[in-house]
This record gives C-alpha cells, sequence and structure tokens, in this order.
C-alpha cells in the first residue's frame, strides 16, 4: 500500500475531513512562501501542497497565475525547492507535504533526478498537464515511492474511471468542476452524487479541490471525501491580509471540521 | 503522422484531465470530416467564393534584377479575405465548429491577424466569438483590434506573463477548461495537442498544393526553394508540407529580433536558448532557462513572437527536412522597402522576414535557379509601426491632428 494512503486512512480514524493547504514557492519570495508554509504545518495542515512555479500554468486561474508569474521573477530553482520541503519534512513529520508543478520544469530537471531526490521524502506528485495516457513518462517516480497523483473530473466517465483507477495509487485528485483553480465553486450541488459515482471505481482515499473556499464547502464534502484542498482562497487571503489573513482562514476551515467531528 | 499526434517526439497531447472528452470529440470529429466529401466541397468553395482562392503566384522581375541571382516569385496569400494565409484554417475550423453543433469560438491571436480572420467568419457563420490577445500586442496592434470588436468579437486583453501570444494561448486553454460544453477553440497556428497541429497544417496546405500547380505552369517546374516566415508554424507547414521529398529546399525564417541574448528574439532553432519541451499541450522546441520556465520573446512583428515553435516543423527540421534561418528587425525593414519599392506590394512584417530570407540567398544563386517566397499577410496592419521604424514624422502629425480633432468633436 502506499505511504500516502494509509497516512490518509490513519489520518481519517478520528477526523472527518482533512485539509491539504497549497503554497506556491517563492511567491512573493522563498522566506515568505517558507514561512506560510511553516505556518500552515505549525498549525496541523495534515497535507500541505507545494506548487513550484511554472510560467504557463494553464490549468491554473488567475489567483495562482498571478503568484507563479511574481514567483518566477525571484528565479526560484526547484533543487532549491526540493531542499526546503526536505526541511519542513523533517520538521514537521506528523504532516506530509507533496509536490505540484507543470511537465516542462519537471522534465528540466529530470525525472529520474526528481525520483531520487523526492524518494522517502514527498510521498506524491501532481502534475495537472499529463493524463494516463502518457503515465510511463513517470514511472521512475512511481519506482521511488513518488505516487503520482492522477486527476478524475465530473466529466470522466465511467471506462476512464476504471482506467485510472488501475493504476493511481496513494489519493486520486477530484476537480470539482469545469474550469480551473479559484473559480466559484457553483458545482457543488452535484459533488455527492459525483464522489459516491468515483468511490464506486476506486478504493483510494478522495480529494476535492478547484473552488474550495469557504466553511461551507467542507460541510457539502463531508462524508463524500477524504481530503479538501485549498489553494487559491489562502493565496487571496494572504494578498489581503498577509499570513494574518492566511491563519484567519485556516482558523475558519479548521473550526468547521472540528464542529463536525463534534456533531 | 503516427498514432496520438506524435511527429517524431514533438506533439502528442498534454492537456489537463478536463478537456480529454472534448479533444477525443474533436478528434473524432475531424477525422469524420476530413473523410466526408461533402464537407470538403463546403471548405473549398468558401475558400473560392469568399476568401478568393486560388491566390496568385506573383514574378517579380524587378526584385529579381534589383537582387541579382534567382528568379523570385511571391505565393500571394496576402491577397486572401482577411489579408493572411489565416482565412484558410478559419474556415475549415469554423465550418468544423459548425458540425460539431458548438455555437461560439475562442481564439488566441498575436498580431491579431488570426483574431479579426475568426472575426470574420464567426460573423458569416453565426458563431459567438471570444479573442484572446496579449495587452502587449493590442498596443502594437490596435487597427486589428478596432475590427474584432466591429465584428461582433470580445476582445479579452490578456495581461498576464509577457502579455503576449503565449499568454493568449494559456487564457484560451484555461477557457476551453470551462467552456468546452458550447465552445470549440480555434487555435490559429499549427501548434496545441492533437489533432490541431495537423489540422492547421491540413487546412493550410491548399497554399503549398496550389504553388505546385503554379510553378509548373508558371516555371516549368517546382522551384528551386520555398521560403516562408515561421512563428507558430502554420504558413510555413501550409507552403511545405506539399512540397516535402520533392526535391526542392525548404527554408524557414524565423524572427532573429535585435539580437542573440535571451529575450531578443523569436528563434525556436540554431541557438541554445531553444530545447525539447512540453507545454501549452505539446511538446517541441521551446526557448526557456535553465529551470524550464519558458522565456519571453521579441520581435517587430507580434505574428512571430512565439516562444514554440509547430511540432511538425520541429520534426521536419530534425530530419534535415527544412532548414531555419532567420532575420533581424532592420533586415527585415529593408526587405519590407524594396518589395514595395519594386514591386509595389505591401508586405506584412512577418511576411518580410521570409522576403529577407529570400533575398538574402537568392543573390548568390544561378539566374536559372528560381524560388517562391510566401506573402503570408498583407502590412496594411503594420501602418504604425512602419511608420515609426522609418522615422516618418508626417504620420506623428497626422495622429496628433487627428486627435485634436477628435477632441474638438
Amino acid at each position: 500500500m502506499s505511504h500516502l494512503k494509509s497516512f490518509i486512512q490513519d489520518q481519517r480514524t478520528d477526523k472527518p475531513l482533512l485539509l491539504m493547504t497549497h503554497v506556491v514557492y517563492g511567491y512573493p519570495n522563498v522566506e515568505q512562501s517558507l514561512e506560510v508554509m511553516s505556518h500552515l504545518l505549525e498549525e496541523g495542515v495534515e497535507l500541505l501542497e507545494v506548487q513550484f512555479p511554472f510560467s504557463d500554468p494553464v490549468a491554473d486561474g488567475p489567483v495562482i497565475t498571478d503568484a507563479c508569474h511574481k514567483a518566477i521573477s525571484n528565479r526560484p530553482q526547484l533543487g532549491a525547492c526540493l531542499e526546503h520541503i526536505k526541511d519542513l519534512a523533517e520538521r514537521y513529520p506528523n504532516s506530509k507535504i507533496l509536490l505540484m508543478s507543470y511537465l516542462n520544469p519537471v522534465l528540466n530537471y529530470g525525472v529520474e533526478r526528481l525520483a531520487e531526490d523526492m524518494a522517502g521524502i514527498v510521498p506524491g506528485i501532481i502534475i495537472p498537464d499529463i493524463t494516463i495516457q502518457n503515465q510511463r513518462m513517470l514511472e521512475p517516480l512511481q519506482k521511488s515511492g513518488v505516487t503520482p497523483i492522477w486527476i478524475v473530473t465530473p466529466d470522466t466517465d465511467n471506462a476512464r474511471l476504471d482506467g485510472i483507477s488501475d493504476i493511481a495509487e496513494g489519493m486520486l485528485y477530484c476537480v470539482s468542476n469545469a474550469g480551473v483553480t479559484g473559480q466559484q465553486a457553483s458545482g457543488l450541488e452535484n459533488i455527492c452524487s459525483y464522489l459516491t459515482r468515483v468511490r464506486q471505481h476506486s478504493e483510494l482515499p478522495l480529494s476535492v479541490g478547484f473552488g474550495i473556499s469557504e466553511a461551507e464547502h467542507l460541510l457539502r464534502l463531508k462524508g463524500h471525501a477524504d481530503v479538501a484542498i485549498v489553494g487559491s482562497a489562502l493565496l487571496k487571503a494572504f494578498n489581503k491580509d498577509g499570513l494574518t489573513g492566511v491563519e484567519m482562514k485556516l482558523n475558519e476551515l479548521q473550526s468547521a471540521i472540528s464542529k463536525m467531528s463534534a456533531c | 503522422m503516427s498514432d496520438e499526434g506524435y511527429f517524431g517526439q514533438y506533439g502528442g497531447s498534454y492537456i489537463p484531465e478536463i478537456l480529454f472528452n472534448s479533444q477525443q470529440q474533436l478528434i473524432e470529429s475531424f477525422r469524420e470530416a476530413m473523410a466526408d466529401e461533402c464537407f470538403l466541397q463546403q471548405v473549398k468553395s468558401e475558400m473560392q467564393n469568399y476568401s478568393g482562392r486560388p491566390t496568385p503566384l506573383t514574378y517579380c522581375g524587378n526584385l529579381t534584377q534589383s537582387v541579382g541571382g534567382a528568379q523570385i516569385y511571391l505565393k500571394r496569400e496576402d491577397l486572401n479575405h482577411s489579408g493572411a494565409h489565416k482565412m484558410n484554417n478559419v474556415i475549415g475550423q469554423g465550418l468544423l465548429a459548425k458540425r460539431m453543433g458548438k455555437n461560439r469560438v475562442i481564439a488566441e491571436t498575436g498580431a491579431g491577424q488570426h483574431g479579426v480572420a475568426t472575426a470574420l467568419v464567426s460573423a458569416r457563420l453565426g458563431l459567438e466569438c471570444t479573442i484572446y490577445m496579449g495587452a502587449h500586442d493590442i498596443k502594437r496592434q490596435y487597427p486589428n483590434v478596432f475590427w474584432m470588436k466591429q465584428l461582433g468579437a470580445t476582445v479579452v486583453p490578456v495581461t498576464t506573463g509577457s502579455a503576449t501570444l503565449k499568454d493568449a494561448l494559456d487564457e484560451a486553454i484555461r477557457d476551453w477548461c470551462t467552456n468546452y460544453d458550447n465552445t470549440h477553440y480555434l487555435i490559429g497556428t499549427s501548434c496545441g495537442c492533437e489533432p490541431f497541429p495537423e489540422m492547421v497544417a491540413g487546412f493550410q496546405s491548399v497554399i503549398g498544393e496550389e504553388v505546385k500547380e503554379q510553378s509548373i505552369a508558371q516555371i516549368g517546374r517546382y522551384p528551386d526553394r520555398i521560403y516562408a516566415c515561421v512563428g507558430g508554424g502554420s504558413n510555413a507547414c501550409g507552403i511545405f508540407l506539399p512540397f516535402v521529398n520533392s526535391g526542392t529546399e525548404l527554408v524557414g525564417v524565423e524572427a532573429g529580433g535585435i539580437g542573440d541574448g535571451p529575450g531578443e528574439h523569436a528563434k525556436r532553432f540554431n541557438t541554445e536558448q531553444a530545447r525539447f519541451g512540453i507545454a501549452q499541450g505539446y511538446a517541441t522546441r521551446f526557448l526557456q532557462d535553465d529551470q524550464g520556465q519558458l522565456q519571453e520573446t521579441q520581435s517587430i512583428s507580434a505574428g512571430l513572437d512565439y516562444v514554440g515553435v509547430s511540432p511538425i516543423l520541429a520534426d521536419l527540421e530534425q530530419q534535415g527536412k527544412v532548414r531555419m534561418t532567420s532575420a533581424r528587425d532592420t533586415e527585415v525593414v529593408e526587405a519590407f522597402k524594396l518589395l514595395m519599392v519594386n514591386e509595389g506590394i505591401v508586405a506584412a512584417l512577418e511576411s518580410s522576414h521570409a522576403i529577407a530570407g529570400g533575398i538574402r540567398e537568392a543573390a548568390s544563386m544561378k539566374a536559372t535557379d528560381s524560388i517562391v517566397i510566401n506573402v503570408s499577410g498583407r502590412g496594411d496592419k503594420d501602418i504604425f509601426n512602419v511608420a515609426k521604424a522609418l522615422n516618418d514624422v508626417a504620420f506623428d502629425d497626422f495622429i496628433e491632428d487627428y486627435l485634436g480633432e477628435a477632441a474638438k468633436s
């Protein structure tokens, strides 16, 4: 069983929903992005998604795209990013850190080299511009225990869900709705039937992202998903009120989850 | 082409999962349409009766004499409706969108030629139309933006990143991810995921097919060399592909910009700043830095200011079937003038790269040799940039007077 899957299942024994928060490495600069990451881990988020910025992030909406472009002006290095992740992983052993980026920075670094550097530290990688047709490109990562996290959408038909489930490990990333990151989660009305359908095709933990920004959204996910992924909402909070904004948003989300446990 | 849209190691499909169904539908519809004689006739009829094809092959006696060397012929894509080869592609894809039952098209545009062509065809076919254009390009090419708006299109300025063609393309992909149900992404060049490179190159191949017939009729044989400017690569694919393995040498001319340093040009070949990469849905040679970030590009012509290149051309170049060279801004303006004063033809600055490459090499060829240069578009749209490059003071006075009059009324 993959390390990530067992981690999520263990955590879920006494929590109704886990949080995966997202930070763009290098935004607004490397130091401050690390500060936000440390803070989130300090506050006990179970999973942290670190996005290594790419110049052309086609699956991301305006908030994350803008952050990526600003981050790139500081010329972030993937090698240094991995060192920083390693350091955080050692300091916060109770959480797991996943890497997210697009194919080009990954290929540029070298998939084999990335697999070597991530083994034992980062249990999963999210790459939104690769689908299962090209899964062989990521084989070295899989072999090193760095699970590629495959994405499913409300439009993924049953046959394709089976195809994805056949090779997926760790968890599935369920995109809430058509579109890009950071849009209103208008489709959450149908989230229940969508996740129930995905569940029929896979035993893996289900994480849900795209447009998850408020406590109310988390309530809708309860009982249907294992992990709520929050990206743009935290970034917006940071842009507005800095680290305090992140604290407040995280607090809102975490209290919503605590209340779920209580009732 | 091999399965799954690969051309050697280039091409393929690297898109978000959300686009999977939509892309499959497009591939299927495209294959069905291309096997349907009725659809092909419809495309041909629109190309003839709406766009004015076939476009002429024009012999340039004065230019030939002035350069000295090979006989120079121009393929006149500037005489298409809309003033550029872009019309060939939008006719094909517009009809395909209708056939697929889509009521909306979106497109990216650099110089604005593809945007205008898309807006024209959308008006004719009754399609809702949204054009993504880099804010930087809008500044350079406002006349085209004006016409797109008049034609009923929504023009969205893209301010992210370098605010040029590559960013407009990213934004179009994001729109497609969101609205694929009713929207066809009418990409303007032979780039992107399967089946776009093959589809756009296919609709553009009418250019080369015509040159085959015309060169036999006018020269008595195929030309020795063909020149085309290369941005994304659609006009080059269009004129080159029918001539691959024919004995004619195929030469692409990239934007040399203002220098060889990073960010000073848009050359994807013959530079260490470009190498294999995957972005914007496909694999090709991209200008990128040591971290794999796509680089900014520069050119006097917005239409060549692109960071990637058609996977079809990347593969042909690797196989040695297409040779790539480049021309800098200054050389391009000289070529533009030389053609204008000798033949009375105003070429687009994009196409003037091909002119520059062609006349540079024609000089050292024999008088019994002949070359064809693809004039992919006409230069009217470049009036502001050309006036600036030629330091025409009277033009500035005109603009000032115009603004003064406008302020009074």
